[in-house]
């Protein structure tokens, strides 16, 4: 590596670590292709390095979601547990199951996301609603302060069954695929159970780090995680995530969704393109 | 323990996680611009293969993490820094069930140890 191109991936790093941290997504959507076609690195290092950039984007902006009372996590945990079960069986589930069958499958849903998240573009926050007895029972009910509007905005988790069935299955695909676990992620929780676009966001950065580390030992234990690739990315995610960490509570939900678009319909036309056969 | 405490132990445990490790990686990676990826910054040797830094020691290969680490190598430096990053959402989830479990909450004290557990058994024992 030379020290342009050293420099040239702490930049583009620093980029994804900001979208990551206002997105909820791990940003391996840009960092995987730009170490590849960019820098020339080979696809197992950069998907290493990626694995890398999901934690330190989860990590890096989860301390200040946390500090501010975004993230909610009762939420992030109740979730956690079917995404990690579901990790679990999607990895045992491997040799049985076409990968390019689930390609097509996990890109279809997520573009298919992409046009509920349209027709929800103007929305500010989901219409209030009474707590289920489930959603009660298991606390999935609270407020964040919103330093946009000004006011405690209070919520309450709806379709938690849905919810959990679905992370569940997130955690079966990404288990398998090693993908978009973070936009799906964004989607039970904004899509299933309508918690509003900011909380959706900084639960899912927070949990998708969790979901993270229970693969990287398998990655490093391969051999698949580089310093020299790594380093720099973990740096430049890390300043990223921690800057948009700051800006993500100033800015209004429909903001963050107009953020996280484009990021779902890059990561769905990728996946869905895979799964076809046609090399991105 | 009240709601503020329990996030301030949360944030804590994240903190101190991402500045160590950004501090390690930083180190590696800017010692790695003055002597190399496989230079030493003038640490002990001890523990490396025979022929020192320059043998050629795979820099994907954890296992020399803390020989290098001691010998101050920009790539055990780094390796340290990404192990401290990949540890942290562990730790981060230990330290839920603690938490929960001081809060009174036994359904989350219960549902975050069977997460810790499940991410452990995936970090060690399904391979």
């Amino acid at each position: 590596m030379t020290v342009g191109a050293d420099l040239g991936i702490l930049v583009v790093s620093l980029v994804a670590g900001v979208i990551g941290a206002l997105a909820g997504v791990g940003g391996g959507i840009l960092v995987v292709p730009s170490l590849t076609i960019l820098f020339g690195v080979d696809i197992h290092l950069a998907v290493g390095a990626s694995i890398v950039s999901v934690i330190a984007t989860s990590s890096g902006a989860a301390a200040a979601y946390v500090r501010d009372r975004i993230t909610d996590m009762r939420v992030g945990m109740f979730l956690e547990l079917a995404t990690t079960t579901g990790a679990v069986c999607g990895a045992l589930l491997a040799a049985v199951v076409a990968p390019a069958f689930l390609y097509v499958l996990l890109g279809a849903v997520l573009l298919f996301s992409a046009v509920q998240q349209v027709l929800r573009l103007g929305e500010e926050l989901p219409p209030a609603i009474e707590p289920s007895p489930v959603a009660a029972r298991l606390r999935l009910v609270g407020s964040y302060p919103d330093a946009r509007l000004g006011t405690e905005v209070p919520y309450a988790a709806r379709r938690v069954p849905l919810g959990f069935a679905l992370m569940a299955g997130a955690g079966v695909v990404s288990g398998l695929l090693g993908i978009g676990s973070g936009a799906l992620k964004v989607l039970a929780m904004d899509g299933a159970m309508r918690l509003p676009m900011k909380v959706s966001s900084a639960t899912s950065n927070f949990m998708i780090g969790v979901t993270a580390a229970a693969s990287a030992g398998i990655y490093l234990a391969r051999g698949d995680v580089d310093p020299r690739i790594a380093a720099p990315v973990a740096l430049g995610v890390l300043t990223g995530a921690t800057i948009g960490a700051r800006v993500l509570p100033r800015l209004a939900n429909r903001h963050v969704r107009i953020v996280f678009l484009p990021v779902l319909l890059a990561i769905g036309l990728e996946t869905l393109a895979r799964g076809l056969g046609i090399g991105l | 323990m009240t709601a503020e405490r329990f996030r301030t132990i949360i944030s804590t445990v994240l903190i101190v996680g991402v500045t160590l490790s950004g501090v390690l990686v930083a180190a590696g990676f800017a010692g790695s611009f003055a002597v190399g990826w496989d230079g030493s910054l003038g640490g002990p040797l001890t523990g490396l293969p025979a022929g020192g830094p320059a043998s050629g020691l795979d820099p994907t290969d954890f296992g020399f993490l803390w020989s290098s680490l001691v010998a101050l190598r920009p790539v055990g430096l780094a390796q340290a820094g990404l192990v401290v990053l990949i540890a942290t959402p562990v730790v981060r989830v230990a330290a839920s069930v603690v938490a929960f479990a001081l809060e009174g909450d036994r359904v989350y004290a219960g549902i975050t140890l069977v997460v810790l557990a499940i991410l452990l058994a995936s970090l060690f024992v399904l391979r």
